[in-house]
């Protein structure tokens, strides 16, 4: 980590973090911006920077992130150590689905939970989907069994499945990626 | 080692780390359960596995039963150890355990269940003949509990039969302050814990906390390490323990160790576990409190007075070997002393400090032990209890473990989150303590408000 005065680096989880805290609150967006680091957190409904993802439209709010490096920009804010400022909403905060981040244009399905992973809605029947499969965005995946409860994972993103990342009956761990899915444009 | 040889640690921070170097030392494999927060914390370096149960909120990952379960399962985990705290003294994750064959490193969970009620646990500790104080039964309304305090005689202290640990009581002084607290402690206990049940018992003003280590192994063994003075509290929280305590004389040892095994004995006790009493300075009586099944905080003070490895005991016991001591092979040798160091900010009301640490340089010699999950670089969460580190100090008498503290806590390096060591010091040179004449009240009633530090 730099020990500049001033400059901050973050690491995923911290980003992980930060997105959390600006998911389950009421603010709309944070920017941070300090010595090396300009940092864009928001809950809008489009992402200004990303033109592929699907991301707009009422019925899906996203979360987006930009991080950048400003070399020369000094920081101009009330306070030189770099302390956030955000922009609060009166509007009351809905729970977000999680962060989504791109690799390579494909978008990962996340585990929900932990538990076992079930490709079928039950044994011997086929699975909900295989490579190809397109999906919406409310179509169910997969399961996720612990101790017997079962909890469908939806798709969360439109497009059809690139990939499969984990074999029927394997237990899988809260945000292990699961499947990998080539958005739709 | 007979059949245990993985375990899975649902716990995280300073006692995750403690339990997977216990794991190491017997050659058995860790892993270990975080939450999302703590994906990159030491004990998931340390453990020879990590894996993600859920997102922060401890509800949602540490206290979630079934994931903990699924997590034992799916890693082909032998038995599950729970720390302190999250789910050590639900019977839920100690009976699940039990139906899916997974040794749990605690007590039954019939243990935890009787001992959990605090109700029933004093009734327990009075059928066994151990001296309790003048208490009631549950109290159904205010003016049951009316009638049971002026029987008892004011102040009494209010409590919940399904808190414990200072959760759920409330101290009153008069009928009038009862009528105040009573529904609203109900509720709130009800709400808390699922169970409303509330009883009174006589509230000692000047009180020491002297609570006892028992271990008992599967075949029936009971023995007991000795005492623990843990009397420096704040809101119930325990800030520095020590053992042996300074105020108990051989023979109130004796007695009151023997009345720490009765108990355990009584209840067929398996595993670590700590019979808590109060002492009453003021008539030299002892009387059982509660009873707390799990491994405690403030475990490293018995271990650095009798060479014994607590959490390799309980890793033991739940692998049915038989204990390897007898009672009368135990040596109690020395003093030692504990600090617990959390990040809260002593002077503005021990307000907790999360975030990045900058500097971390805990003291280090021979006499001096750390126990902590902290590093330089280390990003404390918001989300859980705010312990950093436990500072113990060992001396052949309690002058020299003093001495060793004041020691360590002036060499500790600390930067970059606030922490309570600056209030510890000044506790450790504070006449009182030095000279034993504190009480349970002492850090609440004298020194914060004479330091003007808000309560």
């Amino acid at each position: 980590m730099s020990k500049e005065k001033g400059a901050i680096s973050l690491t995923d989880d911290e980003i992980i973090e930060i997105i959390k805290l600006v998911e389950e609150s009421d603010f709309d967006e944070l920017h941070l911006e300090t010595e090396n680091l300009k940092l864009t957190v928001g809950k809008g409904l489009t992402c200004p920077h990303d033109q592929g993802a699907g991301l707009s439209q009422t019925t899906q709010r996203q979360t987006f992130v930009q991080e950048e490096p400003t070399p020369e920009k000094v920081s101009q804010a009330d306070s030189p150590t770099g302390a956030m400022t955000s922009a609060p909403d009166t509007r009351k905060a809905e729970p977000e689905p999680p962060a989504v981040v791109e690799e390579e244009g494909l978008i990962p399905i996340e585990a929900p939970l932990l538990g076992t992973f079930y490709r079928s809605p039950e044994p011997g029947a086929p699975p909900f989907v295989d490579v190809g499969t397109a999906v919406t965005e409310d179509d169910t995946v997969c399961l996720i069994e612990v101790m017997k409860l079962f909890t469908g994972v939806k798709a969360g993103v439109k497009g059809r499945i690139a990939k499969i990342c984990v074999e029927n009956n394997q237990m899988v761990e809260y945000q292990q990626t699961l499947f990998f899915v080539e958005p739709e444009e | 080692m007979n059949k245990l040889s993985r375990v899975l640690i649902a716990n995280r921070g300073e006692i995750a780390v403690r339990i997977i170097g216990a794991c190491k030392a017997l050659g058995i494999e860790s892993i270990v359960a975080v939450s999302e927060a703590d994906r990159s914390s030491l004990p998931a370096r340390m453990a020879d596995r990590s894996l993600c149960i859920g997102p922060p909120p401890a509800r949602d990952s540490y206290l979630n039963v079934n994931t903990l379960i699924a997590a034992a399962l799916g890693t082909g985990s032998d038995a599950i150890h729970p720390g302190y705290g999250f789910l050590a003294e639900q019977p839920e994750l100690a009976e699940t355990c039990e139906k899916h064959h997974i040794a749990f490193i605690g007590p039954s969970a019939k243990s935890i269940h009787q001992m959990g009620n605090k109700l029933l646990a004093r009734q327990i500790a009075e059928e066994s003949g151990i001296p309790t104080l003048p208490g009631s039964e549950k109290v159904r309304d205010i003016k049951g509990a009316i009638a049971a305090a002026e029987k008892i005689g004011f102040p009494i202290i209010l409590k919940a039969a399904a808190g414990g640990g200072g959760r759920g009581m409330k101290v009153v002084e008069s009928p009038d302050l009862l009528r105040s607290v009573f529904d609203t402690l109900s509720a709130e206990v009800q709400s808390a814990f699922g169970d409303g049940t509330l009883f009174l018992e006589h509230f000692v003003p000047n009180a020491r906390h002297i609570e006892v280590q028992i271990l008992g192994d599967h075949f029936g063994n009971i023995i007991h390490l000795g005492e623990r003075d843990c009397s420096i509290q704040r809101r119930y929280q325990k800030m520095i323990e020590e053992a042996p305590s300074p105020v108990v004389s051989p023979q109130l040892r004796e007695q009151i160790c023997e009345a720490a095994v009765t108990m355990a004995r009584k209840i067929k006790y398996e595993n670590a576990g700590t019979i808590e009493f109060i002492l009453d300075q003021d008539n030299g009586r002892y009387y059982f409190l509660e009873m707390n099944t799990r491994i405690q905080v403030e475990h490293p003070v018995t271990e650095q007075i009798t060479g014994i490895d607590l959490v390799q005991e309980q890793i033991k016991i739940a692998d049915h070997q038989p204990l390897s001591f007898s009672q009368e092979s135990v040596r109690f040798r020395g003093h030692a002393i504990e600090c617990r160091i959390n990040a809260e900010s002593p002077f503005s009301g021990f307000q907790p400090s999360p975030g990045r640490i900058e500097q971390w340089a805990p003291p280090q010699n021979s006499a001096i032990r750390v126990d902590s999950h902290c590093y330089a670089g280390y990003f404390v969460p918001p989300y859980y209890d705010s312990l950093l580190a436990k500072v113990i100090t060992s001396g052949d008498d309690r002058s020299q473990a003093i001495e060793r503290m004041h020691f360590a806590l002036d060499h500790f390096t600390l930067s970059g989150v606030e922490s309570t060591i600056p209030f510890l010091q000044l506790l450790l040179k504070r006449p009182e303590y030095l000279s034993g004449k504190i009480h349970t009240g002492w850090v609440e009633k004298v020194v914060l408000p004479e330091i003007g530090g808000v309560k």
